[in-house]
């Protein structure tokens, strides 16, 4: 802990404590008061490895020894206010979840080129604007005609 | 078999032996579990005296050819009485359990290959496949034993071992016997970590898709088309983990029921193509409904989602289809989808067509009938016609004092005094007793599929022997070509042709005219030469009516039944105003040039080109209809969709131009015009039921007409487009593009 | 350093990846299906050749003449014989039309037994046994040894048409291992033989492969010279005396 303080002590001396005030915001300490999670995960922060930063910026820390095995692996949302499970894209999801020991950096190089569409987060309840709406319905943009049945039309005659 | 079944049978095992609780219980079975299996049999098995019946499974029936062969065999205690010679497994299915299985299938040859239905019967060393294992008097048979729900889990586990879990984009998901087997009998995980095989799909038509990797090599497809469709083309390749299912050459399926091999396939491997990946099958709503392409009245359910018909697929009926169908029938609904009038139209003095209202129309058509003089107004019903609107058509017309009312395919003069003389009096079924067969101008495979499968299935079972007159065709069993003209049918009834023995020696003689004949000048004397084979031939007796006649069109029994003859001859060329209803297959060539012409139907096809109005009508899967197959029995078909845009009901369309015209129709609903079709023909009205004919062709009068030496035609040209929907239909026109490629 | 890093770790998922077993299909010569090609495709005419009507009127007159079908196997081989050792599709068409059946009742037999080629072998078709007492006594060698010799894959002809290598599970001569069977096609189907090599040495089964190709016919059976068919090396070493005769009981007692 006093080496947390002699290091922020020591950013304040080299960026000015303005400057110092605005990084803290950037990384979301502010909001750690009134956000338990995101404060706990700061705690944790102290100490661990950060593994690998993904390409939305969620980083994703490890840290053995203190930490109960099983809950060594965690991520730390780019998003500060809003996050959720499903920012966090498949090629890291293994490595969180233990499922693999390859991190995301190295399962990304093994993704074939041709397939794999860009990783989406769920945005259920953000509102219809992000809602998938299948081919049939009213607020798809891409709304097909739907007739069922193709109507004869006198050509000849 | 459903999980809803399987569940209620261990519901009912449960009740049975309340001590057994662990019969609940579907589980792995444990080595410990194996290990206490054989203190579980050493209890004293005393079944309680007062077991409940048990229910046999999909209703299977027993029947005892003779009382004697009787023997009784114990399933799970419960003591059941079957004849001999039955296996097992269907021992098992009379006492009401339900013995997983792949390979085995009613209809088709033993081949025991899938090993899914082992049962353990009490003193064999080894779990027993019980669908090839003859059931021996006194044998205790026991379904869920630890050691056979092993045997299964095992068997099952060796099954997934080489199918691919794709069930979310497979179209058999949610219809798939493995699917639901593996989920009451198999176990919750598998050991086999290798890689899967994988198979080249094969390409079998326009009809049937193929996933060959999700094969299982029950051989079900392989049999069905050896043994029911008569095509040899599939076989099994290859041996050990390497078999599979092909035809080695390539080559399509050229059956007029392949499409039967999706629905005994067992798993995706052979599913529908036109049907691929269009519908889930738990959306879908099912309707049970009869078919119109032929006049066989094929039993099928037609699955709706929405306003849409998705698929065809065939219903159990034991006396007309069995539980086939052909690809007509199941691959034709897309036609419903094309071509369809929806709009009341009337050709103006431009030559154009204008949509109009229905009040508007009706007006044009009361104003021109009313301008016509009586005799020169003719109705025409079409193939597709239902008993209802015929009724009404013919009584709309005679009202306005026109009699001359035919159906398309009924011929100039159709006979509809003797019932005998146009309906198959031997039924369907019944044809499996004949065993000389006799086919006069008729090519049962185009012109009636169903009919067709029945008579191969007695050719196979009986080796009947078959003889064909007509132009040279390819019936896929052995026949003997006797002739192509109706000189050859003299010869036979005077008894100089040599078949006229085989078919005198007969015990069972089966005469088969084909409803082409109708259309011909000399029916009559036709109708009279076949008459005397068969008196020859003694093919109606009271226990046996041999004389039949094989019609074309759904339409052709009701309309005779009711008795939409025509008063003359001449009725089309000498008329002013033809009312076509849903006719489209009338020579248009014939309809004079100044004749207004009204056009009822669902499908813009042939006539709408010479009508002067038109009524846009709803197709058969739309409304409510009665129709009387070939064999005389009346079935009616449901509507699974709501109509198109305006369309409506034939015989609503008729009252309404019957009020407008002012000669009201005293119906108003549907049972009304029913009783009012009961008054005419009664047997319309007896749904579901066979109404033999009454009087034999014996009370005709002598036929005056000489008898011509104009070869037979073939009646059905393209056996896959023969009516406005099917005409309609992307792939029909598919299948007979490759037809006449071939 | 992490691109370094990160392509090592890359190596070696793909090696974890890698260690999945190829399933290779070496049992049969051909796939399940067939292709057309110019020298194999059912609108090529194929009849057995005079001598061979002959022989195909004897086989079938072992069987019953409403079980033709009992002669499939048979008249595949004679076909096979004729037509240097494998299939057409042709010549399957031809038996199936010859018993009678459905052209597809022979594919699937042609296709069930690995001792129908479907495809085109060479004049003198080697078959290496490689079933366990074979492998232990180092067949794998000789396959090995016979293919870097003939510089060919397995099932695949040599340049000049001669030979071929395929592998054949235990054909009965494991006192004898390792062996090889030599399918000589060379002379059609009436100087066809189906000789065993046996007791083989690398060396010794090129040695063979080399008088085939001079047009010798090696001498079959066992290669040591010290053995005489499966009897022990150098002559039997127990059973050396007379066999005693079996006790008996003494007749005249009773």
């Amino acid at each position: 802990m006093a080496g947390v303080v002699r290091n922020a002590l020591k950013s304040i001396r080299e960026k000015g404590l303005r400057n110092f005030f605005g990084e803290l915001k950037e990384e979301g300490y502010l909001k750690c008061l009134l956000d338990g999670n995101l404060l706990q995960t700061k705690m944790q922060n102290i100490g661990a490895t950060l593994v690998g930063i993904d390409k939305f910026g969620n980083k994703y820390y490890e840290k053995f020894g203190d930490t109960q095995y099983g809950r060594h692996r965690w991520v730390e949302y780019a998003s500060k206010d809003r996050y959720n499970a499903s920012q966090v894209p498949p090629e890291w999801h293994g490595w969180l979840h233990f499922i693999t020991d390859h991190t995301g950096d190295e399962l990304l190089l093994l993704k074939p080129s041709r397939y794999g569409v860009e990783h989406r987060e769920n945005l259920s309840g953000e509102g219809d604007e992000y809602i998938y709406h299948s081919k049939g319905h009213s607020l798809n943009p891409g709304q097909r005609d739907w007739t069922r049945y193709q109507p004869w039309k006198p050509t000849k005659a | 078999m459903g999980l809803g079944s399987i569940a209620s049978r261990a519901l009912r095992s449960n009740t049975l032996r309340p001590g057994h609780t662990n019969l609940l219980r579907r589980s792995i079975v444990t080595t410990t579990e194996l290990r206490n299996a054989e203190a579980a049999q050493a209890q004293p098995e005393t079944p309680p005296p007062d077991l409940p019946p048990r229910t046999p499974v999909a209703g299977a029936r027993v029947h005892f050819p003779n009382p004697e062969d009787a023997i009784e065999v114990f399933v799970d205690g419960y003591p059941v009485k079957i004849p001999k010679g039955m296996t097992v497994l269907q021992a098992c299915e009379i006492a009401g359990v339900d013995i997983p299985r792949f390979c085995y299938h009613s209809r088709l040859s033993i081949a025991g290959n899938c090993r899914m239905c082992l049962v353990e019967v009490e003193k064999s060393p080894k779990p027993v496949a019980s669908c090839a294992m003859p059931a021996l008097p006194g044998m205790k048979i026991k379904t869920d034993t630890p050691l056979a729900k092993k045997a299964r889990e095992g068997v099952m586990e060796f099954l997934l071992m080489n199918h691919p879990l794709d069930c979310p984009i497979c179209d058999q998901g949610g219809e798939c016997d493995l699917q639901d087997q593996s989920m009451a009998f198999g176990s919750d995980r598998g050991r086999f970590t290798e890689t899967k095989r994988s198979v080249v799909d094969k390409n079998l038509g326009p009809l049937v898709k193929t996933v060959m990797t999700r094969c299982i090599q029950c051989t079900r497809c392989v049999r069905f088309a050896t043994e029911i469709a008569g095509v040899q083309d599939l076989g099994m390749l290859g041996r050990g983990s390497g078999e599979e299912i092909g035809t080695y050459v390539e080559k399509l399926m050229t059956s007029e029921l392949s499409g039967n091999v999706i629905d005994i396939c067992p798993v995706g491997a052979l599913t529908s193509k036109p049907f691929a990946f269009k519908a889930r099958n738990w959306e879908l709503k099912g309707t049970e409904s009869i078919d119109v392409t032929d006049a066989v009245g094929s039993n099928i359910r037609i699955d709706s989602r929405g306003p849409e018909v998705m698929r065809v697929v065939p219903r159990l009926n034991e006396d007309i289809n069995e539980e086939w169908i052909s690809d007509k029938t199941r691959f034709f609904y897309d036609g419903l989808k094309r071509q369809r009038l929806n709009d009341p139209m009337i050709r103006g003095p431009d030559g154009r067509f204008k949509a109009v209202s229905w009040r508007d129309a009706l007006a044009v058509v009361a104003e021109v009938i009313h301008q016509v003089k009586a005799d020169e107004i003719v109705g025409v019903a079409g193939k597709l016609s239902d008993a209802e609107s015929m009724m009404a058509l013919k009584d709309f017309l005679n009202k306005m004092g026109s009699n001359n009312v035919l159906c398309e395919g009924n011929g100039p003069n159709p006979n509809a005094d003797l019932r005998s003389g146009y309906i198959m009096n031997t039924s369907i079924s019944g044809l499996e007793n004949a065993d000389v067969f006799l086919l006069v101008g008729t090519q049962p495979r185009v012109e009636a599929a169903m009919v067709n499968a029945r008579i191969r299935k007695t050719v196979r079972a009986t080796q009947a022997k078959v003889g064909y007159v007509g132009p040279a065709t390819d019936l896929n069993y052995d026949h003997e070509h006797l002739g192509t003209g109706p000189q050859t049918l003299s010869e036979i009834a005077k008894g100089s042709h040599p078949f006229s023995s085989t078919l005198m020696n007969a015990k069972n003689p089966c005469i088969i005219v084909g409803a082409g004949i109708f259309e011909r000048d000399d029916k009559d004397a036709i109708f009279s030469v076949v008459e005397a084979i068969a008196e020859r031939a003694k093919a109606v007796r009271p226990d046996w009516n041999g004389m039949n006649v094989l019609l074309l069109n759904a339409a052709q029994a009701a309309a005779l039944d009711l008795g939409l003859v025509p008063e003359s001859d001449k009725g089309i060329e000498s008329s002013k105003f033809i009312y076509l209803m849903g006719a489209d297959d009338v020579n248009l060539e014939k309809i004079p040039e100044d004749a207004f012409v009204v056009y009822q139907g669902h499908h813009g096809d042939r006539s709408v080109y010479r009508a002067n109005v038109i009524l846009p009508a709803s197709a058969f899967s739309e409304k409510e209809g009665t129709y009387v197959n070939t064999e005389g029995c009346a079935q009616t078909t449901v509507p699974a969709v709501p109509t198109v845009g305006d369309a409506r009901d034939d015989w609503k369309i008729v009252r309404a131009l019957s009020e407008v015209a002012g000669v009201i129709l005293p119906y108003d609903s549907l049972s009304a015009i029913r009783s009012r079709m009961k008054t005419v023909a009664p047997n319309l009205v007896n749904v579901d039921e066979r109404e033999p004919a009454t009087f034999s062709y014996s009370l005709k009068p002598e036929s005056q007409q000489k008898i011509s030496t104009t070869p037979f035609k073939a009646a059905v040209e393209n056996f896959y487009m023969t009516d406005p929907i099917t005409r309609a239909s992307k792939v029909m026109a598919q299948c007979s593009a490759l037809l006449s490629k071939k | 350093m992490l691109a370094r890093l990160a392509s090592q770790r890359l190596r070696e998922i793909r090696q974890v990846i890698r260690q999945i077993p190829q399933t290779t299909r070496s049992l049969s010569t051909a796939l399940n299906y067939h292709l057309d090609s110019p020298d194999n495709n059912p609108n090529n005419p194929w009849e057995f050749t005079e001598a061979n009507k002959t022989k195909v009127k004897e086989i079938l007159s072992h069987y019953p003449s409403n079980y033709k079908q009992s002669a499939v196997i048979p008249l595949l081989d004679l076909a096979q014989q004729q037509h240097g050792g494998w299939l057409p599709v042709s010549a399957m068409n031809e038996v199936a039309k010859i018993i009678e059946v459905a052209p597809i009742r022979v594919y699937e037999v042609a296709t069930f037994y690995s001792m129908f080629n479907r495809t085109k072998v060479g004049k003198y078709h080697l078959l290496v046994c490689g079933t366990t007492p074979c492998m232990i006594r180092g067949s794998r060698e000789i396959e090995e040894a016979l293919l870097k010799h003939l510089g060919v894959k397995r099932n695949e002809v040599t340049k000049d048409g001669l030979f071929s290598v395929g592998e054949m599970e235990c054909m009965g001569c494991c006192v004898n291992a390792p062996m090889i069977t030599v399918a000589d096609y060379s002379n059609g189907s009436e100087g066809y033989t189906y000789n065993y090599y046996e007791d083989l040495t690398p060396e010794k089964a090129v040695e063979i492969v080399e008088a085939f190709r001079r047009g010798e016919k090696p001498p079959r059976g066992t290669q040591n010279p010290k053995r005489i068919n499966s009897g022990p090396e150098g002559g039997n070493t127990t059973l050396l005396g007379e066999p005693k005769p079996p006790p008996c009981r003494d007749l005249d007692a009773c």
